[in-house]
């Protein structure tokens, strides 16, 4: 095959991917709007309880409400596409009550994601090599546990532990009104400690399980019988076929976390979009939650997109062949 | 998923004290109504009492018998997760036989219903939890979140295992006889992927328990005594009056272990069936 024919199938492949990105974004804008808008009751009559007909009229059609599905549908997405997020409400543009608080959250994804690389693949990889054995079963059984716990129960163990019990850190994140949390930085530990416990239970048993199949696989297999040395086999053998995997793990677990982070950010009144978010639902103000599920759902439609990109990237296999 | 490989020995007994702990939950949300000492929502003493007293384990931040509203909150819990997994689970495995039915023969039915159910998936289910809740609030939002939000994972999983029954020799004759889609689905499939069915109704249930205690901890979940509406309302005081977040945070912990490697158990039991 030439080099240009291998360009060419990798433009196609880049397009053809793009485009069931794409479809799958539009799938899910229709599924988000739609669908709640499906749901018996709307955001005005359900939490304007014993008001008469008349204001209930007034507030559906302050809200934009009494107009047909396709014409809201039809504006709300070509607002989003030109960025405009929509409006709460109670009238506040979304995208400005988000971004005063979207930096805060995406610190606490991007600490935990700068522990959660190194560490699950440390676990991962030292439990996959050492299948069956002492530490893999204490690896397996702790991931196990950790992935079947709530991660909201996880941090109010963690808030029992280290801030009751031991007195350590705060339990409650007070950060100064306009302050980053990085002046407070003890304010972050729990949070991110029990956001971390979250992602480190799914991501580590997927890269031990990759790390042991690897392990198993007759060229690893062929590399330990000649007598290399295992740090050489661990590193041309075995950590070749894991990364790519890992790398799919992490950006998806990476894309989950800001979702996750929302019943952490509650657990310690952190000031991220999760607080936002959570008054949004309380009061009904469906726009807000509809602009955020659709930014995170988008998020992780684009992490999946890129994972499928890089492991086809990082397996020579798959960097050649057709589709 | 597809690694068969921890079973180490010591499975069996893991698998019974799950079963049994999981037994004791469900005793005691059952009887814990009728055994409650005190009224779950009016106050018995002074907010934040240490345990002891007229209080076993202490009361809360207004006062309310802690262990009352424990021994209360834990039917309504459970009744609604089993409810929303059985629905979730009957949605997912209609979308799944019907696509693997209609899939056999037009490859485009097949995307029609999976698509959207791949558009669902993109979003963390506490997502969808939200949006229901937003629109419906109340048990009703809850459920309907919980059903929607496990349909899709539901409807891959059976897929699958259907993907081969589709070209039975049973199956095309009864499709040949002009069988109605009802009979071909329930009938004719259906008895062939029900453990893989039955092993997935019991990751809906982990997924179900979950969001439904993901709702109380917003407090807006099902009940006045929700166990994670426990664990919201002690985190301010837990200072002063620990015992209120540490009993609900063990039983939802210890709840979500015993189910998912019950779960766990059943889905790997299935394998081995299969294999």
């Amino acid at each position: 095959m030439t080099r240009r024919d291998m360009a060419h199938r990798a433009i196609r492949l880049l397009a053809g991917r793009l485009a069931v990105t794409g479809g799958l974004l539009l799938l899910l804008s229709v599924v988000v709007f739609a669908g709640t808008d499906l749901l018996p009751g709307d955001p005005a009559t359900a939490r304007l309880g014993g008001l008469g007909p008349a204001e209930v009229a007034e507030a559906r059609a302050r809200l934009g409400l009494d107009r047909p599905l396709a014409e809201r549908y039809g504006e709300w997405v070509t607002g989003l596409l030109r960025g405009d997020l929509g409006t709460s409400a109670e009238g506040r543009p979304v995208g400005e009550l988000l971004s005063e608080r979207l930096g805060n959250s995406l610190l606490l994804a991007g600490l935990t994601l700068a522990v959660l690389v190194p560490g699950s693949l440390l676990l991962g990889v030292a439990a996959g090599l050492r299948q069956g054995r002492a530490v893999d079963r204490a690896v397996t059984t702790g991931m196990l546990l950790l992935a079947a716990v709530p991660e909201f129960v996880v941090a109010g163990g963690l808030v029992l532990l280290f801030a009751v019990t031991l007195g350590w850190l705060p339990a409650v994140s007070l950060v100064p009104a306009g302050a980053s949390p990085l002046s407070v930085p003890e304010v972050l530990v729990l949070p991110v400690l029990s956001l971390l416990l979250l992602g480190l239970a799914y991501a580590t048993r997927l890269i031990r399980a990759a790390t042991a199949a690897a392990a198993r696989a007759p060229h690893v297999e062929f590399m330990r019988i000649n007598g290399l040395p295992p740090r050489t086999v661990l590193r041309e053998g075995v950590l070749p076929a894991v990364l790519p995997v890992a790398l799919q793990v992490w950006l998806t677990t990476g894309a989950g976390l800001i979702g996750g982070a929302v019943l952490v950010e509650r657990v310690f009144g952190y000031p991220g979009i999760g607080d936002v978010l959570i008054r949004a639902v309380q009061s009904g103000d469906l726009p807000v939650v509809q602009a955020l599920a659709m930014l995170l759902g988008g998020v992780m439609l684009l992490a999946l997109f890129a994972a499928d990109l890089s492991t086809r990237a990082l397996t020579p296999v798959l960097r050649t062949a057709g589709r | 998923m597809t690694d068969r490989t921890g079973t180490g020995t010591g499975r069996p007994a893991i698998t019974a004290t799950s079963a049994a702990v999981l037994l004791l939950l469900l005793a005691m949300a059952l009887l814990g109504p009728l055994l409650a000492p005190h009224s779950p929502t009016s106050p018995v003493g002074v907010p934040y009492e240490a345990p002891g007293g007229t209080a076993p384990l202490g009361t809360d931040h207004l006062g309310r018998d802690v262990l009352s509203r424990v021994l209360s909150g834990g039917l309504p819990m459970l009744a609604t997760s089993l409810a929303a997994a059985v629905l979730g689970s009957l949605i997912g495995v209609t979308a799944g036989l019907w696509a693997a039915l209609a899939g056999a023969r037009r490859a485009w039915a097949e995307g029609v219903v999976l698509r959207p159910l791949d558009a669902v998936a993109a979003l963390p289910p506490l997502f969808v939890l939200l949006l229901a809740l937003t629109a419906l609030p109340g048990r009703a939002g809850v459920i309907a979140a919980v059903a929607v939000a496990g349909a899709p994972l539901s409807a891959r999983v059976v897929r699958a295992a259907a993907a081969q029954a589709v070209s039975r020799g049973h199956v095309e004759a009864a499709v040949a006889r002009g069988e109605s889609t009802a009979w071909l689905l329930g009938r004719e499939l259906l008895p062939l992927v029900a453990g893989p069915a039955a092993a997935d109704l019991g990751l809906r249930f982990v997924g179900a328990i979950y969001l439904v205690t993901a709702a109380g901890f917003l407090g807006l979940g099902v009940g006045q005594t929700d166990w994670g509406l426990l664990i919201a309302e002690a985190l301010p005081g837990a200072a002063l009056q620990p015992t209120a977040l540490a009993v609900p945070v063990l039983l939802v912990a210890a709840l979500g272990v015993c189910v998912n490697l019950l779960a766990d158990d059943v889905l790997r039991r299935w394998r081995t069936v299969a294999a």
